[in-house]
């Protein structure tokens, strides 16, 4: 079939198989990087994505449920050549090591900040228990996203 | 006063990474390129009777099909006992015995379903202590025949010992006759996987030209072609290692992985073949951090010095040595802990059986090892009544003491570290039921030898380009080396871009392992940026007409000191080097560490077993549920010398990140095995720590410069991991009383202690 999405904000089209997971069509059919494959299998989260405004582990999720659906990714997380509030504050914070997990941690903080915008650091841990990161050890990680929360810049990009 | 070391400068490849811009060999596309698949032992220890490929070749798509070891030569860390390809015997269960390369996965696998395969199980063997006894099955009948690094390998014949390494000081039974108190005691500490996110993964091109390209995930590049040109026979110029972004490493890509294979199948069929491992072939058929089995007897007298250690470690390392030699004999070095003890002795092993090889792991056998010598300190503290802080204050190693190797100790911080560490977890404040402290020393020696090199080039406009050979692998070295030279260059951080390596162009080093990078390839860096900064100013003397040591250089200009008048632009300097005078400014530097000796094969000893060795101090709060038997960890301060930090928040980061993968070791992660199989290979059954799962780390550091070293750093990636586990044991025996010998704290292993203890209450 054909899918049609919206790509960071953008309306691409390709061709996909009934059972390709979300991941692999990002990979193989869009040239979309960012979400890393860790494990296929639901377990890391590097692969996290925003689907409709959800986060999804994008291993494990069969693109052609989703014709017409709404794709955000580390890709499109900057705005005007500026990057994200959480970037930037993992810029700052050191919260990002190997790089591996870091798109997923992302979509996963701007997923936190849409939700609660004022979230503690607890609930910010919270909401990472679907990823792994296994450089950082995670604090660097949860101040970074507590910074924007506290300066109640997370905005709604996504 | 520095301008640049010392700043928590924002790491040069952070934007990259945090805008999905990073380029990982999992990335690596080429034209015309195959997958490639491996076909793994489902036996731990079989003889191939018989093998058929032909079937496989026949599957449409499939470009190359490649079984037994006849082109390539059998190869290894220190010792080279491993097959590429075995082509009589398998050794463990997930070992790949055929290769196949096609245009698609599912091409590459059927074909790898038609192989036919006949086997003849052989006795099989799990476990170190009993693989070491006579009538053990033996994995590598032939082991002495191989070639091996005497100084670090040294097999005992007719066993399946591949190391043994020997500590011998004094008497220990003087020792423990001088003794009022003694404790003995076994501790065990399980596998464990590195979960490096990114997957071992590369792609090989051979050129009809019999030249090969390589890219990988490595650690190690120079390592990598080095050991893949002697198992496919080509030349160093021949081989060519390129190293993308990597996707961590933790010692689990310090050599050859899956690179062979993907470069025998483009021997084959002369296209591009990529390996990636799924991450249940990275549990079954990657390396894995040590198992091990540590006995230990520890005397003190009754004021609580310590009089004598004996220590007897295994180290499991699985069918092959991959660096199980090096992991026993660093291990080994730890044998005695961070103490001053007058008589040692000291026999650590790395032992064949048939499970997945055991390899390098962040710690080299230090965790497992002062997991046991930092369990029983605690111990003997406790049959003599001594505070554990204080017990350790009274035997720690200081300056100028002796080290197990007889050498005298320098830039020695154990006692800062602990103070410090005492002072932050606010020791001595009463605890609620069920809640105690604890604490562990940490002591971690780096690589023996190490060579590194570096060059660093000013272009016309005098941005720098700094070409290094060490992968930057999360650790944050490409930017702390930026740092080094932009320091000594007068340049601005980010006026320095670090090349990621490529073995053709960079020039060589060891790699990212053992805390190196910053302490012997940071000498290299300096010595080439200092190199480079006098031609800078030889070239500016000479326009100036003064003398080279008259001159500075200061924000983007070349000044006569004390002259402001008398000033040239950096970028004209170096465009006039180009043009005129001189040539372009190319600095060199090279680092090998000096007066290293083996250590004596039976007592140990050596004037200089390595380049130096790092010190700190951890120490944990927990909470013991006895209904559940859960150990929850409330905080942690983990104390490191790191020599002068050249970027706080990167060394912060690597505590952190170390401090977490040791609480992993003490609380949750194992590989479960049964007849040598991985029970537990994948992310839901083997559990790595979680964000919700975390404690507050405060990380502290302790900035003792080393006196040999550029800016005085120490290594600092490693040591976080060491000592969590035993701090965390400590903590849980004076939260509730109970002993815990094996890793990890896991619940039904508490309960069973706490139910143990109450049955003897009763
Ligand atoms: S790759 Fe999707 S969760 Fe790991
Ligand atoms: S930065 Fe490496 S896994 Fe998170």
């Amino acid at each position: 079939m054909t899918l049609h999405l919206i790509l960071n904000g953008m309306p691409v089209s390709c061709e996909c198989g009934p059972s390709e997971p979300l991941l692999e069509v990002l990979h193989e059919r869009l040239n979309v990087r960012s979400p890393r494959r860790g494990c296929d299998d639901s377990y890391c989260g590097a692969c996290s994505v925003l689907l409709d405004g959800q986060l999804v582990h994008s291993c494990t999720v069969l693109a052609a449920a989703f014709d017409g659906s709404d794709v955000v990714t580390a890709e499109g997380l900057m705005k005007d050549g500026r990057l994200h509030p959480v970037q930037e504050a993992f810029l700052r914070h050191g919260a990002t090591q190997c790089g591996y997990c870091t798109a997923g941690f992302l979509m996963a903080a701007v997923a936190v900040l849409n939700e609660s915008r004022t979230p503690s650091p607890n609930e910010i841990a919270n909401a990472m228990r679907g990823n792994i990161c296994r450089c950082t050890g995670y604090q660097k990680i949860v101040h970074a996203i507590h910074d924007v929360a506290r300066q109640g810049e997370g905005g709604d990009f996504a | 006063m520095t301008r640049v070391v010392g700043q928590p400068v924002i790491r040069s490849d952070a934007w990259r990474k945090v805008t999905g811009a990073s380029y990982y060999t999992v990335d690596v596309t080429l034209p015309a390129m195959l997958v490639g698949k491996l076909l793994r032992s489902p036996y731990a220890h079989a003889r191939i009777v018989h093998m058929d490929i032909s079937r496989a070749r026949q599957v449409p798509g499939v470009a190359a099909v490649v079984a037994g070891n006849g082109r390539a030569s059998p190869w290894g860390g220190h010792i080279w006992d491993q097959p590429v390809l075995p082509a009589d015997v398998v050794r463990y269960r997930g070992e790949p015995l055929v290769a196949v390369a096609a245009e698609s996965e599912a091409a590459a696998e059927e074909a790898l379903r038609l192989v036919e395969v006949v086997y003849e199980a052989l006795p099989s063997v799990f476990d170190p202590e009993q693989a070491m006894e006579p009538g053990a099955p033996l994995l590598h009948p032939q082991m002495m025949e191989y070639w091996r690094n005497e100084a670090v390998c040294r097999p005992i014949p007719g066993t399946n010992a591949v190391n043994r390494t020997r500590f011998r000081v004094g008497s220990v039974t003087t020792g423990f006759s001088e003794a009022a108190a003694v404790v003995e005691a076994t501790f065990t500490v399980p596998g464990i996987e590195h979960v490096t996110l990114e997957p071992t993964a590369a792609v090989a091109w051979w050129e009809r030209d019999d030249r090969l390209t390589v890219w990988t995930s490595t650690q190690c590049p120079f390592v990598v072609r080095d050991q893949l040109a002697h198992v496919v026979g080509l030349p160093l110029h021949k081989v060519r290692v390129i190293v993308p972004d990597v996707g961590g490493g933790f010692g689990g890509k310090g050599n050859m992985r899956i690179e062979p294979y993907a470069a025998l199948l483009s021997r084959e069929c002369h296209r591009p073949v990529k390996m990636v491992h799924s991450r249940y072939e990275e549990f079954v058929g990657s390396t894995i951090g040590h198992p091990a089995k540590i006995r230990i007897k520890l005397g003190a007298t009754r004021d609580g010095v310590l009089t004598a250690i004996q220590t007897t470690a295994f180290y499991d390392t699985g069918a092959y040595g991959d660096s199980g030699e090096m992991v026993s004999w660093q291990g080994g070095l730890g044998g005695a802990g961070p103490y001053r003890v007058p008589h040692v002795a000291i026999d650590s092993y790395a032992v064949y059986t048939n499970k997945v090889p055991a390899g390098a792991f962040r710690g080299m056998g230090w965790p497992q090892m002062l997991f046991a010598i930092e369990s029983a300190i605690d111990m003997l503290s406790a049959r003599l009544q001594i505070d554990p802080v204080e017990f350790r204050l009274k035997n720690l190693l200081e300056n100028g003491d002796r080290f197990v190797t007889g050498e005298v100790l320098e830039s020695v911080t154990l006692r800062e570290c602990l103070l410090k560490a005492r002072e932050a977890i606010d020791w001595d404040a009463p605890t609620p039921p069920n809640r105690g402290r604890g604490v562990a020393l940490v002591m971690k020696s780096s690589v023996n030898n190490s060579t590194a090199s570096a060059v660093v080039k000013i272009h016309e406009d005098t941005t720098v380009q700094l070409v290094i050979g060490a992968p930057e692998i999360g650790q944050g070295s490409h930017s702390a080396m930026a740092q080094i030279a932009a320091e000594i260059l007068g340049v601005a951080y980010d006026a320095v871009e670090v090349t990621n390596p490529d073995t053709a162009f960079s020039p060589y080093d060891r790699g990212a392992i053992s805390d190196r990078t910053t302490f012997h390839l940071g000498q290299a860096v300096y010595e080439a940026a200092t190199q480079a900064r006098q031609q800078l100013l030889a070239a500016a003397a000479d326009w100036l007409e003064a003398n080279p040591a008259d001159l500075e250089i200061c924000e983007g200009y070349v000044m006569v000191k004390g002259v402001p008048a008398r000033t040239a632009p950096l970028a004209a300097v170096a465009r006039r080097a180009y043009r005129v005078k001189g040539g372009p400014i190319i600095g060199e530097g090279r680092h090998l560490e000096e007066g290293i000796v083996p250590l004596d094969p039976l007592t140990g000893q050596s004037p200089k077993a390595v380049s130096h060795y790092k010190y700190g101090a951890q120490a944990v709060e927990v909470e013991v549920d006895r209904e559940l038997g859960m150990v929850k960890v409330l905080r942690v301060v983990s104390v490191h010398d790191c020599g002068r930090a050249i970027n706080p928040i990167q060394v912060s980061g690597q505590i952190e990140g170390a401090v977490v993968q040791g609480l992993g070791l003490a609380l949750w992660e194992a590989l479960q095995f049964e007849d040598g199989q991985v029970m537990n290979p994948s992310l839901m059954d083997y559990h790595v720590p979680m964000a919700p799962e975390i404690p507050e780390i405060v990380p502290i550091l302790v900035e003792c410069p080393h006196p040999h070293s550029p800016f005085g750093v120490k290594g600092i990636g490693e040591p976080g991991i060491i000592g969590v586990a035993p701090a965390v044991a400590n903590a849980v025996s004076r939260a509730v009383g109970i002993r815990i010998f094996d890793l990890p704290l896991a619940p039904e292993r508490v309960l069973r202690a706490l139910q143990a203890t109450q049955g003897r209450a009763r």
